[in-house]
């Protein structure tokens, strides 16, 4: 057994030597019973791999939902700024907003010129203008796992900007008889995904035109070559290549998700400048394709309020970050607060997030929003200067840089990257926003309607009757968009109208699913390539493959109940009011869905989860004690910082990359002190100072009063050491 | 598709038990006229670990859901079945949906309860077969009696009788058993198949 999958062929020469040796009755009879048996196997596996996928993408999902968390601190840390408070620095750091400064100025900062390449640099040589030569000496140089020099990512990043910034929004694209193009969806950071896509389906040119739907980094380890490679394509066939931005396309995004990480891992000098300007290129993506004016090829996908035409009028380099509403919403200049626009249907993460802490913190109703003071995230003052301002001297800093901006705004050319003008309506830039988050980060749905994306914590659920009226409206016939990974890369819904496709195999776990692209020619029928890019996965029998991938889904699920494991025996507990210490399987699978909201088949899963139940009951303190991981290093009594520690560990790694502004790895024992302390009163737990003090302390592992990030990351990282894994 | 907390789809996980089973009758053989009545589909025999078990059932039949309307189509019920450790045969299954054309197979759909009375008569259905069985139903190509079969008639066999499997279906159940020979050992292989 262990062979691979299609090796054994019906030979034609064997058939003909061998003939049924039995008579036609029994042999029918044998037949069937095999057939019925093996199409239970394989309705067994299929049963398997299905709660496998649910595992993952509740678990992703609920990562993301994450965020919301996130901006939620983020809210409460406004409405309880006062400038008196001792955290007040740790507050103005974590929202310092870039300074502003004239396009000049940028590339001045963002110069390559001085960056000397050494003798010793092995790595590929670029020589500028770009030509297809030089992007195949990169790609030669990226499979043999080379770096690239700074000097030379600078170049290519800078000459990027320079291009996309006369690029539209939206890029039309015309496909004639003699050209077929090409859509890929989702890479994140998957450098083997995408080479094997040039490998199978030929390197973009005049005559290959490339549509990439964005979500090119995150998550896997090759984001930065991904960008590389496509930024070069783009270089040399700028006709022929169209980026569309996604929703990682994102630095917010990208500080959770891991090309944050990556960059400054790889780049430790000019890791800094790197991400700075990879910032602008982002907010410079266009924001979707349309081919031959029928088919719109964009991220995430659309909402009822989808208008195509708005989008294409926007300044799009406004919105450098979806996550946070623009900065044009702010106060007109005498102090009194302007409408944020009456988003009442809340689908963009920020807005919700505003409304849902007002209502945690404040009795204020919506309709008293302009009586309630200015606190949102934008309106702290930039630079170093805020250290002991109050909301007077707030308003004053912003006057300033309104007159800072006034001096030269004639100067301001076109495609000038300066902030953008105020005294423009903000209603504008609130809708124009929302544009921008329901195209980069909605879902489809089976029913009719339109909803608030509550799982993503942005954009917008949209139903089949929204595809037809949008579609309808723009006289197109179909929506490509990527953003949701699919077993077999790519997946109809709406009536074959809205096309999802997947670019990035093995997503979740090796052989979890396979990729995909499309080719289309002039009519504009979809075709699709699949193809799965680890060798190891394609030797797999099914069987194999499901067990392989069902593991790891089991293994990040017990991660997740071993974070809850208090809140869990609370809930076992309230189905066990004489303490026998027993529950039955029943109560146990309603409680764990109570406090994990999962929305996973736990009575399917159970057989896995739980190996010891008698008679329907399960004995689950000990269960709980089973959900081994191994014990963090730093000798902490607390258990409940624990915990907090680990439920809170994606969204703490956050806080802290933004703390550490110079991307230095390392944050103070002070700001490491109050951002727990935050933190805590956030979550209303109880935690003494003392309790903070030591735990500062022992992360501070090599005691110089600094704590490194990554060492502090490594220390709570979970790792399963079940038996059952 | 949305993930399966879409907001709109109605909560999944808190469906009460059915009305527990009566008591256990003798068991009479299900009808043998070609329709089957659902209607009259009595609980039997093993019925009480039935009635346990059908939240379970619910869950599964909710993983096969592609479509979030709480239904599954009419071609995906013996798969189901299957997953839930009956043994229908397609024609089977076919005779319980009242023999429906092949475009109603595709498009027709059919709720939990609806597949709950169709999935006992499965249950309840006499012809069951065990390890014995399959490895008996193998033995009878063994020709010289020493615990193989060979793999080629075992494909022809398989592609051109019965409920005739593709040439992908009898690559995947054939993966690595055959040895040099071609031959397969066919009580180990029913055991590793079994152990799903």
């Amino acid at each position: 057994m262990g062979c691979g999958m299609g090796k054994s062929r019906i030979q034609p020469n064997k058939c003909d030597r061998v003939s049924i040796s039995v008579p036609a009755a029994t042999a029918i009879r044998a037949a069937l019973l095999i057939q019925r048996w093996y199409r239970q196997y394989v309705a067994r596996l299929e049963m398997r791999r299905r709660c496998t996928w649910n595992i993952f993408q509740s678990i992703e999902y609920a990562g993301e939902q994450d965020q919301i968390k996130l901006y939620h601190f983020f809210g409460f840390l406004m409405d309880h700024f006062t400038p008196a408070s001792s955290e007040r620095n740790l507050i103005s750091h974590i929202f310092r907003e870039n300074e502003v400064c004239r396009d000049a100025d940028w590339e001045r900062y963002f110069c390559y010129k001085d960056i000397e390449v050494p003798d010793s640099y092995c790595g590929p040589h670029l020589t500028f203008p770009m030509t297809f030569c030089g992007v195949s000496k990169l790609m030669e140089a990226f499979k043999l796992k080379q770096q690239l020099h700074a000097r030379y990512v600078l170049q290519i990043l800078g000459e990027t900007w320079r291009l996309l910034r006369i690029l539209p929004n939206i890029n039309h694209v015309s496909v004639c008889h003699t050209k077929e193009i090409t859509i890929c969806g989702d890479l994140h950071g998957q450098l083997e995904d995408l080479l094997l896509i040039f490998y199978k389906n030929g390197l973009p040119s005049c005559e290959k035109p490339y549509v990439f739907n964005g979500d090119f980094v995150d998550r896997g380890k090759n984001s930065l070559e991904i960008l590389l490679i496509l930024f070069g394509f783009l270089l040399v066939y700028p006709n022929e290549v169209h980026l569309n931005r996604g929703n990682h396309e994102d630095h917010i995004v990208n500080l959770r998700y891991g090309f944050t990480k990556e960059v400054l891992g790889k780049y430790r000098v000019h890791g800094k400048k790197i991400l700075k300007l990879l910032q602008k290129i982002f907010s410079w993506l266009p924001l979707a394709t349309v081919i031959n004016h029928k088919v719109l090829v964009v991220h995430g996908g659309i909402s009822d309020s989808t208008d195509l035409d708005m989008v294409a009028r926007m300044d799009r380099h406004r919105y450098v970050s979806v996550l946070r509403p623009p900065k044009a919403i702010r106060p007109t200049l005498n102090g009194n607060k302007a409408g944020s626009g009456k988003d009442e249907d809340a689908s963009g993460p920020a807005e919700g997030r505003r409304r849902r802490v007002r209502s945690l913190t404040n009795t204020s109703a919506p309709g008293q929003r302009n009586n309630i003071p200015r606190r949102s995230l934008h309106n702290l003052p930039t630079g170093g200067a805020q250290l002991n301002c109050s909301v007077e001297d707030e308003l004053k800093e912003r006057r300033r840089l309104a007159g800072f901006d006034q001096t030269y705004r004639e100067v301001k050319t076109l495609d000038s990257d300066s902030d953008p003008e105020f005294g423009e309506p903000t209603e504008t830039h609130g809708h124009e926003w929302k544009q921008i988050v329901n195209l980069l980060w909605s879902d489809p749905m089976p029913q009719n309607g339109c909803i608030s994306n509550e799982v993503r914590g942005g954009g917008c659920y949209w139903g089949p009757d929204v595809t037809e009226e949008v579609l309808g409206k723009h006289n197109l016939q179909l929506l490509i968009r990527s953003h949701e990974c699919k077993q077999d890369g790519y997946e109809f819904c709406h009536n074959r109208r809205v096309l999802t496709i997947f670019s990035a195999s093995n997503y979740y776990e090796v052989g979890s699913n396979r990729g995909a692209y499309i080719r289309m020619g002039h009519d504009l029928v979809p075709h699709f390539i699949q193809y799965q890019a680890s060798r190891t996965c394609r030797e797999l029998t099914l069987r194999q493959s499901v067990g392989w991938t069902e593991r790891s889904a089991l293994r990040a699920l017990r991660q997740q109940l071993f974070v809850h494991k208090s809140d869990l025996v609370g809930a076992f507990q309230e189905f066990d009011p004489n303490n026998t210490g027993v529950i039955s399987l029943r109560h146990w699978a309603t409680a764990t869905e109570r406090v994990l909201k999962l929305g996973l088949p736990w009575r399917v899963l159970r057989p896995q989860l739980i190996n010891r139940a008698q008679h329907g009951m399960v004995d689950y303190q000990q269960w709980i004690r089973e959900l081994s991981i191994t014990e963090p290093k730093p000798e902490v009594s607390d258990t409940s910082i624990m915990e907090t520690m680990y439920k809170n560990h994606s969204n703490l790694e956050t806080i802290f990359r933004i703390i550490d502004t110079d991307h230095s790895g390392l944050i103070s024992f002070e700001e490491f002190r109050q951002t727990w302390k935050l933190l805590s009163s956030h979550l209303k737990m109880e935690i003494s100072d003392k309790a903070i003090t030591d735990l500062a302390q022992s992360m501070d592992f090599n005691k110089d009063g600094s704590i490194d990030i990554n060492e502090f990351m490594e220390a709570f990282r979970l790792v399963d050491l079940s038996t059952h894994a | 598709m949305a993930p399966k907390k879409d907001p709109k789809a109605p909560a999944k996980k808190a469906e009460p038990a059915p009305a527990p089973a009566p008591a256990p009758e003798p068991a009479p053989a299900p009808a043998a006229a070609p329709a089957i009545d659902l209607s009259s589909v009595k609980h039997l025999g093993d019925d009480i670990l039935f009635s346990l078990h059908s939240t379970d059932y619910r869950e599964a039949f909710g993983l096969f859901d592609r479509v979030g309307d709480n239904k599954v189509a009419y071609n995906q019920i013996a798969d189901i079945m299957r997953a839930l450790g009956q043994n229908p045969t397609n024609k089977e299954v076919s005779k319980l949906l009242g023999n429906p054309t092949p475009e109603d197979m595709a498009n027709k759909r059919v709720e939990f309860e609806g597949f709950l009375p169709m999935l006992q008569t499965i249950i309840n259905s006499p012809n069951k077969a065990g390890f014995e069985d399959y490895v008996e139903g193998l033995r009878v190509f063994d020709k010289e009696g020493n615990g193989t079969v060979m793999g080629a008639e075992l494909r022809i066999v398989l592609s051109t009788l019965g409920e005739k499997m593709n040439e992908t279906e009898i690559d995947a159940l054939m993966a690595g058993q055959e040895d040099e020979n071609g031959c397969i050992n066919y009580e180990a292989f029913v055991k590793h198949i079994m152990s799903v």
